[in-house]
C-alpha cells in the first residue's frame, strides 16, 4: 500500500518535471516581445541589455537551472506586459483563491444535481427520466460549451437581475457563474453513474441479493449504488479538467477575477512568464487530480490495495 | 398481420389434425426415416455481423435522418459558393450609391416569415451581414465548411496516428514501455493547456489547429487499439477459435473487428464535435484562425460581442443554431453507430 | 420418504420471453411436484430452460420475461399470481433460496463477505443485533467447512479462491434459513476435486437444515451421486421424471438415452464418444409435435405431428414419448446404456 502509494507519488512528480521542463523549453522558443512592456518603443540595445538582465541569453540548460531554483524559492519570475515588473506569484496569489472557490462549489452543484440524476435515470432505464436526461446530456456533451454559456448569460442576466461587474461579496453574481460551470460536471456525472448503475444490476452479486430477498430499495442503495460510485472516483480528476476549461470561459465572461480569466488576457497580451506560470498551474491541478483520484481509488476499492495497479488507469 | 399469422396457424393446425385423423395408426407409428440434417436447422445459422449492424442502425431512425443531414449540410456547404448570387464571404458589401458599408443589415429571410422592416437595398442578404458588411449567409457556410473539415481532419488523422501506434505498442513488446510512459505523460496533463500551449507558440491557421488537437487525441486511440492487440492473445474466444485451428487472419475478421470498428467510429464520430468546440475555445481566448479564413468559433465569437443587443443577436443565433445541429448529430450518429455494431444488439 | 408431501407444485407452466418484440416460449406446459426433503435434479442441456424453471419459484425471471400460463402452488399460495416485488420478498430467501453458478462473481466484491451474511439473517431477522448477527454467521461460515471464521469474516470475496466463495455462497443461503434451496449448477464453475467437496457440503447442509434441494446441472454423473429423482428437461419441456435408478437403468425416452450415452464415464477407451447430432429446436418457433424428433433416430411420424402425453412406466416413473404407446413399434435401447447397469452391477 505504502509502496504502492509511494510509486504512484513518484510517477506524478516525474510527469510534472517532465512538464514544467517541457513548457519552459517551449516557451523560449516564443517571440522575445513577450518578455518586455513596451516592445516597439525600445531599441535593439535596450533590448539586449534587458535579455541579458532576465537571464534569457544564457543557455538553456542554464536558464532551466535558474528557473527551478527560483520555482524551489517559489519565484515564478515577474509579468512584463500583463502588469509590468509585478511578481507572477503576488498576481497568481490573488487569483487563485477565487477560481477554487467557484471551481468547488461548481463541482458541489455537479455532484448534487449529476448523481440524484444518474440515480433516476438508472431506476427509470428506458422510460421517460432516462430519455430526458439523456437528451440533456446529448446536448451538454455534444454541443461546444462556449454556446450554452452564452445564452444561459444572455437570458440569466435577464430573468435574476445581477450587475455586469462581477462582485465576489454578492450571492447572486456567483449563481449564474457556478450554474454554468457545473453542466459540464453534472451531465458527465450523470452519465457515468447511469451506466456503472446499469451494468451493476445486471451482475451475478445482484441476483444473488435480490434471491436472498433484499428488497429492491435496499438493492439500489446499498449493493447496486454503493458499487457504481466506486468506479466514479476515477472521473473526479477529469471533472477537475472539466473544471479548469470551464474556468477560463467562465471567468472572462463574467469579468471574475480568477485564474482562468487571467490566462485569456495573458495570452492576449502576449505576456509569456505569466502564460508559463498559469500554463504550469493548470497542468499541476490536473496532475493533482488524477493522483488524489488513484488514491482515493486505493482507500475505498478493497480489491486495489493489495494487488499491483498497472500504469494509467 | 397478427391476424393473418393467426389465421394461418389456425390453417397449419387444422391440416396437421387432418393428417393425424386421416393417417392410420401404422402409418403413424412408423418411423420416420432419419435425415441428421433436419437436426442441425436453427435460425441463428445465417447470422452475418455486417448486415446485422446495418440493419439495426437503420432501424434508428433519428440517426439515419441525421446522417442524411450532416451529409447534406457538407455538401451543400461545397456546392453553395456554386450557386448564382453568392457573395464572398471575405467580400465588405458597400452601398454603391453612398460607398458606406452595409453595417449589420437584418436577415432577409426574417422578411419571408412576417418581420417586414427590410431595408430599401437592392441586395438580398440572406442571413444579413455582420457589423462590418459581410455577408453573413456566404460566412456561415463557409465557416460550417472549415469548422466540418478541421474537425473531420482531426478525427481521421488521430485514428491513423492512433491505430497505427497502438499496433506498435501491442505487437512490438520493446516500445510498451516507451508508449506507456508517454501515455502517462500525456494523460495527466489538461488536453485543453496543450492545445492552448501550442496554438500561443505557432502561427494561427488551419493547420496550427489540426495539429494542436492531435497532439494529445490520438494516444487514447492507441491505447484503445493497444489493448485490443493485447486481447487477441489472450481473450478466451479467440484462443479458443485458435485451438480450433482458426487462422490469426479469421480470427481478426471475425472476432475482433466488429468491436474494434465500432469503437474506432465511435471515437472518430464524436472527435468531430469535440474538435469544433476545441475550435471554439481556441479562438474565443484569441489564438483562433484569421478572420478570412471564417470558422463557426469566429462566427459564434463575433456575435457574442453583440448579442446584448436584441436586434442584432441573429449574427449569434444563426451559428449557433448551425453549430449545435452539426455537433449533436455527429455525437448522436456515432452512438447510433457503436449501438449498431455492438454484437449483444443484435437478435 | 415413503409418505411424500408436496412441498411445491407446478402445474402446466409456460414462460415466455419477449426479446425486441420477438416472443420465445423458454418453458412450454411444465408440470412438476417436488417432495418435502428430497433432492431433485433438473437435467439438461443448456437452452433447456432448466434455470429459467427455478427462477419463476422466486420471482427472479429477467424483466421480460413471464409466466404465462399455470400455477406454481407454494403453502396454499399460487405464485404464479405474485406480481409484486413486495409478495415475493416473503417467498425469497426465507422460503425458498438460491446457489447460482458462478461463485467468482455472486459476491459483491466490495463488501466483507461476513456482511453479506449478515444481511441474510437481518432480512428474516430485522431485531438482531449486529454482534449476535456476526456471531451466526461465523457459526454458519464453520458450518460450510471454512476455517478461521471469525478472520475471514473480515475478509472481502477476492481473497477467496472460487470453491471457498462457493462455500460461502451456501453459507449465505444457509443463513436465509430456507425450505428450498435452489442450486443452479453450483459445481460447474470448479474442478473436480472441489466439486466433490461442495457436494458433501450440500448434502451435510441438507441433513443439518432439513432442506429440499433442486440441483440444476446437465452432469449427469455429478446427479447421480446427489439426487433422489430426477427430471430430464429439453427445449423447454420435463420429457422425463423418475428416481434416479429408474433414469439411470430404465430410461424410455430417447433423448435420456442420448444423454445418458454421451456420458464420459460410459466411453469406451479408444472410441469416439457418443454425442447427439444437431441443435436444439428454435424456441422463437411453435414447436411441432416431440421437439426432439428432428434429432432423433428413432422418431416415428406421429413424432413430427402430435406432442406426447406422459406415459407412465411406473408410479414414479414417466415420459413423454410416442414410444411407449401401445401402438408403436418396439424400439430396443441403445447398446451403450445397457452397459451401464452392468458397469454398476460390477
Amino acid at each position: 500500500m505504502i509502496a504502492y502509494l509511494a510509486k504512484r507519488i513518484g510517477r506524478s512528480l516525474i510527469t510534472l518535471f517532465f512538464i514544467i521542463t517541457l513548457v519552459f523549453i517551449l516557451l523560449r522558443q516564443m517571440p522575445i516581445e513577450g518578455y518586455f512592456e513596451n516592445f516597439d518603443k525600445l531599441t535593439d540595445e535596450q533590448i539586449q541589455v534587458g535579455l541579458e538582465q532576465m537571464g534569457l541569453t544564457d543557455p538553456m540548460p542554464v536558464q532551466l537551472a535558474n528557473f527551478y531554483k527560483h520555482l524551489l524559492h517559489g519565484d515564478l519570475g515577474e509579468s512584463r506586459r500583463y502588469r509590468a515588473n509585478v511578481a507572477v506569484t503576488e498576481i497568481l496569489a490573488k487569483k487563485v483563491p477565487i477560481s477554487i472557490k467557484l471551481g468547488s462549489l461548481s463541482i458541489l452543484v455537479s455532484l448534487l444535481c449529476g448523481l440524484p440524476m444518474g440515480i433516476l435515470m438508472a431506476k427509470n432505464k428506458g422510460n421517460f427520466f432516462d430519455k430526458l436526461g439523456t437528451l440533456f446530456i446529448v446536448f451538454i456533451q455534444a454541443v461546444p460549451a462556449m454556446v450554452y454559456y452564452l445564452f444561459i448569460q444572455l437570458y440569466g442576466t435577464t430573468i435574476i437581475d445581477v450587475p455586469l461587474l462581477f462582485d465576489a461579496s454578492k450571492p447572486l453574481c456567483w449563481v449564474l457563474p457556478v450554474f454554468s460551470m457545473s453542466l459540464g460536471n453534472t451531465a458527465y456525472y450523470g452519465m457515468w453513474l447511469r451506466r456503472y448503475m446499469v451494468d451493476e444490476s445486471t451482475k451475478d452479486y445482484v441476483k444473488l441479493a435480490r434471491a436472498k430477498g433484499v428488497s429492491e430499495g435496499k438493492l439500489m442503495k446499498n449493493h447496486i449504488f454503493r458499487n457504481a460510485f466506486v468506479p466514479m472516483i476515477q472521473y473526479l480528476p477529469t471533472s477537475f479538467l472539466n473544471t479548469v476549461v470551464g474556468s477560463i470561459y467562465i471567468e472572462s465572461l463574467y469579468s471574475v477575477p480568477g485564474m482562468g480569466g487571467l490566462l485569456v488576457d495573458v495570452i492576449k497580451k502576449h505576456d509569456n512568464n505569466m502564460v508559463q506560470a498559469v500554463v504550469l498551474l493548470f497542468a499541476t491541478v490536473g496532475v493533482i487530480g488524477l493522483l488524489l483520484g488513484d488514491i482515493m481509488m486505493t482507500v475505498i476499492d478493497p480489491r486495489i490495495s493489495l494487488s499491483k495497479k498497472g500504469g494509467g488507469r | 398481420m397478427a391476424a393473418l399469422r393467426h389465421k394461418l396457424s389456425s390453417k397449419f393446425e387444422r391440416h396437421v389434425s387432418d393428417q393425424i385423423e386421416t393417417m392410420p395408426d401404422e402409418e403413424l407409428f412408423s418411423f420416420h426415416t432419419y435425415n441428421a440434417d433436419e437436426g442441425e436447422k436453427t435460425a441463428y445459422s445465417n447470422y452475418s455481423y455486417w448486415r446485422s449492424t446495418l440493419n439495426s442502425f437503420k432501424k434508428n431512425k433519428t440517426a439515419v435522418i441525421l446522417v442524411c443531414l450532416v451529409v447534406g449540410i457538407l455538401l451543400f456547404t461545397f456546392i453553395q459558393p456554386l450557386l448564382p448570387n453568392q457573395y464572398d464571404p471575405n467580400l465588405v458589401n458597400n452601398d454603391p450609391s453612398t460607398g458606406i458599408q452595409y453595417r449589420n443589415i437584418p436577415p432577409y429571410i426574417l422578411t419571408l416569415v412576417g418581420n417586414t422592416d427590410y431595408p430599401e437595398i437592392k441586395e438580398t442578404f440572406w442571413f444579413g451581414t455582420n457589423s462590418i458588411g459581410q455577408d453573413l449567409w456566404a460566412r456561415i457556410w463557409t465557416g460550417t465548411r472549415n469548422s466540418l473539415l478541421i474537425g473531420i481532419a482531426v478525427a481521421s488523422i488521430e485514428a491513423l496516428i492512433g491505430i497505427i501506434a497502438g499496433v506498435l505498442w501491442g505487437y512490438v513488446r520493446k516500445l510498451d514501455w516507451f508508449f506507456t510512459e508517454v501515455y502517462n505523460i500525456l494523460d495527466n496533463v489538461p488536453q485543453t493547456i496543450i492545445l492552448v500551449l501550442i496554438s500561443y507558440m505557432l502561427k494561427p491557421g488551419i493547420k496550427t489547429l489540426i495539429f494542436a488537437m492531435c497532439i494529445t487525441g490520438w494516444i487514447q486511440m492507441a491505447r484503445f487499439i493497444r489493448n485490443q492487440v493485447l486481447m487477441i492473445r489472450d481473450r478466451e474466444y479467440n484462443l479458443a477459435s485458435r485451438c480450433v485451428g482458426t487462422p490469426t487472419r479469421r480470427v481478426i475478421a471475425k472476432n475482433l473487428l466488429p468491436y474494434l470498428v465500432s469503437v474506432i467510429m465511435l471515437r472518430m464520430a464524436l472527435s468531430v464535435p469535440a474538435a469544433i468546440g476545441n475550435e471554439v475555445f481556441i479562438t474565443y481566448i484569441g489564438l483562433g484562425l484569421p478572420t478570412n479564413i471564417p470558422s463557426l468559433g469566429q462566427l459564434i465569437n463575433d456575435g457574442r460581442q453583440l448579442m446584448m443587443s436584441a436586434s442584432l443577436r441573429y449574427q449569434l443565433i444563426f451559428p449557433t443554431v448551425v453549430i449545435s445541429i452539426v455537433t449533436i448529430s455527429f455525437y448522436i450518429i456515432g452512438n447510433a453507430f457503436s449501438d449498431a455494431a455492438d454484437p449483444k444488439n443484435h437478435i | 420418504m415413503n409418505k411424500k408431501e408436496i412441498i411445491l407444485s407446478a402445474k402446466d407452466v409456460e414462460v415466455k420471453f419477449d426479446l425486441r418484440g420477438q416472443i420465445l416460449t423458454a418453458i412450454r406446459d411444465v408440470s412438476l411436484d417436488i417432495y418435502h426433503g428430497e433432492t431433485l435434479a433438473i437435467v439438461g442441456e443448456s437452452g433447456s430452460g432448466k434455470s429459467v424453471f427455478t427462477k419463476t419459484f422466486n420471482g427472479l425471471l429477467d424483466k421480460n420475461g413471464t409466466i404465462s400460463k399455470g400455477e406454481l402452488i407454494y403453502n396454499g399460495e399460487d405464485l404464479a399470481k405474485y406480481k409484486k416485488d413486495r409478495q415475493w420478498l416473503k417467498i425469497r430467501g426465507h422460503e425458498i433460496a438460491m446457489i447460482m453458478q458462478e461463485p467468482m462473481t455472486s459476491l459483491n466484491p466490495l463488501k466483507s463477505i461476513g456482511d453479506q451474511i449478515v444481511e441474510a439473517i437481518r432480512i428474516r431477522d430485522r431485531k438482531i443485533s449486529y454482534s449476535k448477527a456476526k456471531n451466526e454467521a461465523i457459526g454458519y461460515l464453520s458450518d460450510v467447512g471454512i476455517r478461521n471464521p471469525e478472520d475471514r469474516f473480515k475478509q472481502y470475496p477476492h481473497e477467496f479462491s472460487g470453491g471457498m466463495r462457493q462455500r460461502v455462497v451456501i453459507a449465505i443461503a444457509i443463513a436465509c434459513k430456507p425450505k428450498i434451496l435452489i442450486c443452479d449448477e453450483p459445481t460447474t464453475a470448479l474442478d473436480v476435486t472441489i466439486q466433490a467437496q461442495i457436494l458433501t457440503v450440500l448434502k451435510e447442509m441438507k441433513e443439518k437444515y432439513s432442506l429440499t434441494i433442486v440441483f440444476i446441472t446437465h452432469d449427469l454423473g455429478v446427479v447421480a451421486n446427489v439426487a433422489d429423482r430426477i427430471a430430464v428437461m429439453y427445449a423447454g419441456d420435463i420429457i422425463e421424471i423418475g428416481t434416479t435408478d429408474e433414469i439411470f437403468f430404465d430410461p424410455r425416452h430417447p433423448y435420456t438415452w442420448a444423454l445418458l450415452s454421451s456420458m464420459p464415464q460410459l466411453g469406451i477407451k479408444g472410441n469416439d464418444l457418443f454425442t447427439i447430432q444437431g441443435n436444439p429446436p428454435n424456441l422463437f418457433t411453435e414447436i411441432k409435435g416431440d421437439a426432439f424428433a428432428p434429432r432423433n433416430p428413432h422418431a416415428l411420424k406421429i413424432d413430427f405431428l402430435k406432442r406426447p402425453p406422459y406415459f407412465e412406466v411406473s408410479e414414479t416413473h414417466k415420459a413423454k414419448t410416442w414410444l411407449l404407446d401401445p401402438r408403436a413399434p418396439r424400439v430396443d435401447k441403445p447398446k451403450g446404456i445397457m452397459a451401464l447397469q452392468d458397469l454398476t452391477a460390477n
